[in-house]
């Protein structure tokens, strides 16, 4: 195997990672507030993307149809908190995973009898050709991929820490029960996280769907592999998903390579048990104590 | 008794009854198929009901094993010539010790992440099973032919008597088991893990026998679905599968064999009812009377907020038009499952057959069975005469957070047959000791010796299973469980038939022996009356006496108190006294954590006083209200820069836990 081929697939393979890493910090955004997250999380990326893709169809402009379509997430992930999470959250019972379970479900088949079964191309007017960097081809999609996942998550971040909102985002994660009683409404502050993890999960379908093609179960192996990444970097912290999201990319990458492209999804797979085992809280989170 | 016999028993006996007898009356193989594919389904969610249910975690690997069952027991008859018999055991046996090794690092996960880790497993299985194609012919399939049974052709209906009869031997089984002490630990675990590693039953081992075991039956059912369907693929066995498979513990009613029957019915079921648009606008057209009946009721009595009355209304009402819109129902099925299960995990939590037994126990009542007379109290806490000897021993024991010094170096020897009392103001560091000798804590230096013997700590477990019990500052009751069972659950060196026999019923006289001996602990809280009260039903001053009888439950050489005074009114104290004082004279060393100086001084005849981590005094009750440094602590020095006397100075260790 020539050494320009095993490192351009690590690349590429990275760069995808980029994606789950996205996907992930939507996790962690809930996780933050809630201690929940979407198990259908993938199911937004999809039925955000198929928006998209009809926002596009009607005539929309590319630039239009971005806030547009991040709107929309934002929108379904309100839904979601609403209809699946709150109630689980007020009897501070787990319902919440069976519900979300649920309602991506439903995504699912509601996108099959809408859209249909088909794969179907997602048009963009950033160029698939490749460019020649440092010896390894890249494409403009796969650059524009890392930059907006970038640019979003420090945007995001910029939002946590320099708003108000933001703070009482920060407030709400560190102490839920404090932070109401400083007046902060925990269940708004809930909502938000939603709302903004929805708006991520639209943008990393947007972002990813020229690349994979858009039909109704397209998210389900992405998802898998954001909650690889979430749980191995820690549910709860910030950058270090996209590191993880690097590695874990650029190891599915290699497995597809050495030992088949029906293993690629297995790197992901075992190092999540293996993290879960060793040690729970995530290579960048911190031990818990528990009291008595 | 007989009432209870009849009712309950004969209710079950009818189900297989007419659940065997179908086939006589119905002859389309097709009608035949869907029974079949019901009782497998049965024993698949007895077994996920297990974790799901009893375990309380979301589990999503039983699609897995039942699809390695599957393919083991495929594989075993196509290569090796395996009957059916010998595939079911292997089957099950696999994917018991398969389970087995997925819970050991997945249990020791909750909620979210153990979903993720199983989640992970299935996708894993899923890949595995379309990739190794030399093992399981990959995505092109595995045929596998029915081998004969006992040298006899099996057809459809014999098949399906078989799968009703594997059914009705699981469910027996499991009904044992649950009655059993591994029932109990089940119950115990989910209500308070950290109590459950206390009183030494064993936390992470129950979870993971019982996962294991429910992964077992998944394996079991496999081998049955191969020789049903006779051919396999691995996309049958992937994450839409165990949703529903999931979904149908859920829709059935967790924690119930009757749930898991039910929802088996209803998994299997309900895409043929949904075939045919009359019966599904029918089934729809119910569904939402239900919503709106249940709804507006709960409404009207202010039983229900509005959210969980309105969205099944609302849901089942989208599926009522939708039935008359919509064209092709089939394609929608996986939608309408989705909004069906919405409606009844909002609207109806405890799932159909919860629903449904509430409403039965209300209209039949039947009581529960007899008690025996408690054993005598003698028997179950033989009485020891104090020797004067050492029994616990801490040699410069410490604990540190971080930097803050919670315990810092405590030397303290409790001797055997004494009540020693422990005391110090808030944040002295008693509380984080008293996790370090319990277990909860490992210690950060120093000796811990129970008898002369070393204790590592940090295990509650072992710190148990050593002779150390105690009660929590902060009840740690198995809020769902009764009172008895709170205290059997906890009887050291009660529970010794095996497994297998316990699966086979033979459990009944140990667990008559358990109850004599829980109620004569019971008793000596005063609390036999309320032997059938849930613990979360006692009242405070009860909960308190109840966690006492627990600790006992554990026969222990040392009882610790943490603060079994607050919170409790005057005349609750005063039984307390009673209790504390006629535990001593069993002879049973007992250590007491108290902030009432009266109950201190009038038990205890040596007290330790903590403060900043450190043993600041020790001596009689007397001595120590005497002593300058112990004032001190308590009211602070009387120097002019001092605080004023009431406002203590803050201690500088957080330790004390709300």
């Amino acid at each position: 195997m020539p050494l320009s081929v095993v490192v351009q697939i690590t690349v590429s393979g990275a760069l995808m990672g980029m994606v789950y890493a996205l996907i992930a910090y939507g996790f962690q955004l809930t996780y933050a507030t809630s201690k929940s997250l979407n198990f259908g999380q993938g199911e937004l990326v999809m039925v955000s993307a198929f928006i998209s893709l009809t926002l596009l169809n009607i005539g929309l402009p590319y630039v239009a149809m971005v806030p547009l379509g991040i709107l929309f997430g934002a929108l379904l992930g309100v839904l979601v908190e609403r209809a699946a999470v709150r109630l689980a959250l007020q009897q501070r019972s787990e319902g919440w995973i069976l519900n979300t379970i649920i309602v991506g479900l439903f995504l699912v088949s509601f996108a099959e009898n809408v859209w249909g079964r088909d794969d179907r191309p997602f048009p963009t007017p950033i160029p698939a050709d490749p460019v020649h960097v440092l010896g390894v081809d890249v494409t403009w999609l796969e650059i524009s991929v890392a930059v907006g996942v970038l640019a979003i998550m420090a945007l995001i971040e910029v939002f946590k820490r320099r708003t108000l909102l933001g703070k009482a985002f920060a407030a709400v994660s560190a102490d839920r029960d404090a932070a109401e009683l400083m007046g902060i409404s925990a269940t708004r502050t809930v909502t938000l996280s939603y709302a903004l993890s929805g708006a991520v999960a639209a943008f990393a379908g947007i972002l990813v769907s020229p690349i994979t093609t858009v039909e109704p179960t397209m998210a389900a192996a992405l998802v898998l592999k954001a909650f690889s990444v979430a749980v191995e970097a820690g549910l709860e912290s910030g950058f270090g998903v996209v590191l993880v999201g690097l590695i874990l990319g650029a190891l599915e990458g290699l497995a597809s390579l050495y030992i088949g492209s029906g293993w690629r999804e297995t790197p992901g797979l075992i190092l999540l048990i293996l993290a879960l085992a060793v040690r729970p809280t995530g290579l960048f989170g911190k031990a818990i104590i528990r009291k008595v | 008794m007989l009432k209870r016999l009849v009712l309950v028993r004969g209710a079950e006996i009818a189900l297989f009854v007419v659940l065997g007898a179908l086939p006589l009356a119905v002859h389309s193989p097709y009608a035949l198929a869907l029974l079949t594919l019901l009782a497998i389904y049965g024993v698949v969610l007895i077994g996920l009901d297990v974790t799901v249910g009893y375990l309380g975690q979301v589990n999503l690997a039983q699609a897995a094993m039942l699809g390695l069952g599957a393919y083991l027991a495929g594989i075993a008859v196509t290569r090796y010539g395996v009957g059916i018999p010998l595939a079911i055991v292997l089957s099950g046996g696999f994917c018991t010790l398969v389970g087995a090794l997925l819970a050991l690092p997945a249990l020791r996960l909750e909620g979210p992440q153990f979903a993720l880790a199983t989640l992970s497993f299935t996708a894993l299985c899923a890949t595995a099973l379309n990739e190794l194609e030399w093992l399981t012919n990959g995505a092109q399939g595995l045929q596998i032919p029915r081998p004969l049974l006992l040298g006899h052709e099996v057809d459809a209906r014999a098949f399906f008597w078989l799968c009703t009869a594997i059914l009705a031997l699981v469910w027996l089984a499991m009904r044992n088991l649950l009655s059993s002490q591994w029932g109990r630990a089940f119950e115990a675990l989910r209500d308070s893990p950290i109590a459950t590693d206390a009183m030494g039953v064993g936390t992470y081992r129950h979870k993971v026998a019982g996962f294991a075991f429910g992964s077992g039956l998944g394996g079991a059912a496999g081998a049955l679905y191969a020789f049903d369907l006779r051919y396999l693929q691995p996309q049958t066995f992937d994450y839409g599968l165990t949703v529903t498979l999931l979904l149908g513990v859920v829709l059935g009613g967790r924690k119930s064999l009757w749930g898991a029957v039910v929802g088996a019915a209803l998994v299997a079921l309900l895409p043929n009812l949904l075939s045919s648009p009359p019966l599904f606008r029918a089934f729809s057209g119910i569904a939402f009377a239900l919503a709106l009946v249940s709804g507006v009721r709960g409404l009207v009595r202010r039983k229900t907020d509005a959210f969980r009355a309105l969205a099944p209304i609302a849901v089942t009402l989208t599926l009522v038009i939708g039935s008359f819109l919509a064209s092709n129902i089939e394609d929608w099925r996986r939608a309408i499952f989705a909004l069906l299960l919405f409606s009844v995990v909002v609207g109806l939590p405890e799932g159909l057959m919860g629903f449904a037994s509430a409403g039965l126990a209300r209209l039949f009542r039947v009581a529960p069975p007899d008690l025996p007379p408690p054993a005598a109290l003698e028997q179950v806490l033989p009485a020891r005469a104090p020797d004067g000897s050492v029994l616990l021993e801490l040699a410069g024991l410490s604990r540190h957070f971080g930097d803050v010094r919670a315990v810092d170096g405590v030397d303290l020897t409790v001797k055997a047959g004494t009540i020693h009392g422990l005391i110090g103001p808030n944040g002295s560091g008693k509380s984080t000791l008293v996790n370090v000798v319990s277990g909860l804590y490992t210690p950060s230096g120093g000796q811990l010796r129970l008898r002369g013997a070393a204790l590592r700590g940090g295990k509650p477990v072992a710190a148990a299973r050593a002779g150390i019990a105690r009660t929590f500052q902060n009840l740690q009751l198995f809020g769902g469980m009764t009172a008895l069972d709170n205290v059997m659950v906890a009887l050291r060196g009660a529970w010794r038939v095996p497994l297998p026999l316990v699966l086979l019923g033979l459990g009944r006289l140990e667990e008559l022996r358990g109850q004599a001996a829980a109620l004569a602990l019971l008793e000596l809280v005063s609390l036999r009356g309320e032997a059938r009260t849930r613990a979360a039903d006692l009242t405070y001053g009860a909960q308190r006496f109840l966690e006492i009888a627990r600790a006992l439950a554990r026969r222990p050489d040392l009882l610790i108190l943490d603060e079994p005074a607050a919170g409790l009114a005057q005349p609750d104290v005063q039984r307390l006294l009673e209790i504390i004082r006629r535990i001593h004279q069993r002879g049973i060393t007992t250590v007491l954590i108290e902030h009432h100086m009266d109950v201190v001084s009038e038990l205890c005849e040596i007290v330790t006083v903590l403060d900043g981590g450190k043993v600041i005094a020790e001596g009689s009750p007397a001595e120590i209200k005497r002593d300058a440094k112990v004032i001190t602590a308590y009211l602070g020095a009387a120097e002019p820069d001092a605080p004023a006397p009431g406002a203590a100075p803050a201690p500088s260790a957080p330790a004390e836990t709300p």
